[in-house]
């Protein structure tokens, strides 16, 4: 379905998309600097796409704009078939949420409150806090391990336990499509893989994912479908086990390098060839 | 809404011992802080006991067994007079006018996510001050000097708004304009008073500190009109502020139209601003301080926008019976002891985050 370079030619917006969550010939820009140019892409459903790049290939942008937060200067990112900005936009947020890199706790906010604001699209101005409302949010914590930390405020939480609470917040909006920018920044190894474990959770539970992510190797643990990108192109789309190569890693990264089987999973391992002559 | 459909199904169900919820039917339901009820109660009963203190002490003050007949119009002449035309107005402006303030301040904390956004930080009350200037000292008796505020106040947030190049969306763009928008305001206040005679200069003085000394009903029906109508619009844009919070790309995730919000937020914040402005003159620091003590004390996130108007209320009304009571050889403006109190408190403020190490 998606496998290499997708969505070429300028009449590409007409192609229909397979997925519920696609985007075709986007240009996105900040302001004049374009960072991607007429990138189109499919997101599988029920899959768990992880999207890695060098520094500043668009990543993070490709993300904003299939989360409607910036629009593209042409192009479409399609939601169901039909483009995004055409729907309300709690009606979006009802289908796809989204974590944002770095979200500011507001000061003297309670975990449980903080996770209750996810549910901002479901609510109206006399349905405030439904029964629905209140079983979404003991879900979405019971579902992070964050029912304990609930009367807590969030300023005085670790960095892990603050991220768990942050995809709660995203797991109580209840949308099917869940996308985050780069959920594991910041936080210690052990960490890192606590909320990769619970993405993957997601996944198997039958949410669509889609994550931008640093680390190659734990992209190609936990990916089904991993998406290459650089200088605002994507390079490779598709299982990791089959486009990870040395070849490519060094072709985008710049970084020789071998692969060798995850002794864990089996996954492709990308292990850097720096540092090796060092007495 | 029919009886029937009440009866029976009101409840303050408490769910799962969470947080209270207000449910009528199946077609309301409101998250209720019990805190802020108690806390909203309290500030009511001390306004109230504000403003009987306002009409009763003093010289002029009206006994307090002859209040509820003047209140009701039985009263003797004299303090008829009292209540219709010296205390009763001062008090009616200035419970309004500080709830203005403070709601004001409290959009546009909530929309700069800056502790420090208020409409004295962002230019708009240097620019009335600079407008009363204008109007009362270079060009007299074109515009009365509260229109003449108003049209500084609108002139200087213009300036805000096409020197920032992005309109009011960026919010640190907006502070730092603001900053020079208001240097330049006083400035030129400086500059006119500089110009000005002696006399006219004092007259001038009194106004651009803030006064609540000699209002009307006129006055009172201004900022009552201004309040009955933008409050409930800033309570509306609240839920979007509350995500607004949260960073504008959050909130625009969960679907709130940060860039809408933040608009319609600073439009309600200048209007409110304004209107206090024009009936009470540039009083200091109320927007600033009142949604922070109102955020403190109800240990809330969110704009708080009730607590912070009672609270601005509570504030001004408070300070100007302190004005009135304390035994000093001049009168001071209302504005002058706000700024002294508001003063303490920002100094408060940077040393608690300096101590945080957030500054």
């Amino acid at each position: 379905m998606s496998r290499g370079k997708s969505g070429t030619g300028s009449v590409a917006s007409a192609v229909p998309s397979e997925t519920r969550l696609a985007a075709r010939n986007l240009r996105l820009a900040y302001d004049k600097r374009v960072v991607v140019e007429d990138l189109s892409i499919d997101l599988p459903d029920g899959g768990f796409t992880i999207i890695v790049g060098p520094n500043a290939c668009g990543k993070s942008t490709l993300l904003k704009a299939l989360s409607r937060t910036l629009s593209p200067q042409s192009g479409a990112v399609l939601l169901g078939g039909k483009p995004i900005d055409s729907y309300r936009s709690k009606a979006v947020a009802r289908e796809l949420a989204m974590l944002p890199q770095s979200p500011i706790a507001p000061e003297a906010i309670t975990v449980r409150d903080l996770v209750g604001r996810g549910r901002y699209p479901h609510q109206g101005l006399l349905q405030q806090w439904s029964h629905a409302d209140e079983v979404a949010v003991v879900e979405a914590l019971a579902a992070t391990g964050c029912t304990e930390l609930a009367e807590r405020y969030v300023s005085e939480l670790s960095g892990g336990q603050r991220q768990r609470v942050w995809i709660a917040m995203v797991l109580a909006q209840q949308a099917d499509l869940l996308l985050l920018d780069e959920p594991t920044t910041f936080l210690d190894i052990a960490h890192q893989f606590e909320v990769l474990e619970l993405c993957a959770e997601l996944h198997l539970q039958g949410r669509t994912l889609v994550a931008v992510l640093h680390d190659l190797n734990q992209a190609a643990r936990y990916a089904t479908n991993l998406v290459v990108m650089k200088a605002g192109r994507i390079v490779a789309e598709g299982d990791p086990g089959e486009i990870l190569s040395a070849e490519l890693v060094e072709e985008v990264f710049g970084l020789p390098c071998v692969i060798i089987a995850d002794p864990v999973t089996g996954t492709p391992m990308v292990v850097p060839q720096a540092g090796r002559a060092r007495p | 809404m029919t009886g029937a459909t009440l009866t029976g199904e009101v409840s303050l169900a408490a769910p799962r011992r969470h947080r209270p919820v207000l449910r009528v039917g199946s077609w309301l339901s409101l998250p209720v802080r019990p805190r802020s009820l108690v806390l909203g109660s309290i500030l009511i009963l001390a306004v109230l006991v504000t403003g009987l203190l306002t009409l009763t002490l003093g010289k002029l003050g009206i006994a307090l067994g002859d209040l509820v007949p003047t209140l009701l119009g039985e009263g003797e002449g004299r303090d008829e007079i009292v209540l219709t035309a010296f205390r009763g107005p001062r008090l009616v402006v200035g419970i309004a006018a500080g709830a203005a303030l403070a709601v004001s301040g409290a959009l546009f904390q909530t929309v700069t996510r800056n502790p420090l956004g208020s409409p004295d930080v962002i230019g708009l009350t240097a620019g009335a001050s600079a407008g009363a200037a204008a109007f009362g000292l270079m060009w007299p008796g074109i515009l009365p000097l509260p229109v003449g505020a108003l049209v500084g106040a609108f002139v200087a947030m213009s300036l805000v708004f096409f020197g920032t190049g992005t309109g009011f969306s960026s919010p640190s763009r907006m502070l730092l304009i603001g900053i020079g928008v208001s240097a330049m305001s006083l400035a030129f206040v400086q500059w006119v008073l500089v110009r000005a005679g002696r006399e006219q200069a004092t007259v001038l003085a009194t106004y651009l500190n803030g006064s609540l000394a000699a209002r009307d009903w006129d006055h009172a029906a201004t900022i009552w009109i201004a309040i009955v109508v933008l409050i409930p619009c800033a309570l509306l844009l609240s839920r979007r502020l509350q995500l607004i919070e949260m960073g504008d790309e959050q909130a625009d995730a969960l679907g709130a139209r940060s860039h809408s919000a933040r608009a319609l937020s600073i439009v309600v914040a200048i209007g409110l601003a304004t209107a206090a402005v024009s009936v009470a003159g540039p009083i200091s620091f109320i927007a600033l301080v009142a949604p922070q003590i109102a955020r403190r004390i109800s240990r809330s996130a969110g704009p708080n926008i009730l607590t912070s108007a009672l609270m601005g209320a509570l504030l001004l009304s408070l300070a100007d019976l302190l004005t009135q009571q304390l035994p000093l050889p001049v009168t001071l403006p209302v504005g002058v002891l706000t700024a002294i109190l508001g003063g303490i408190y920002l100094g408060y403020l940077l040393i608690a985050q300096w101590r945080k190490g957030t500054i």
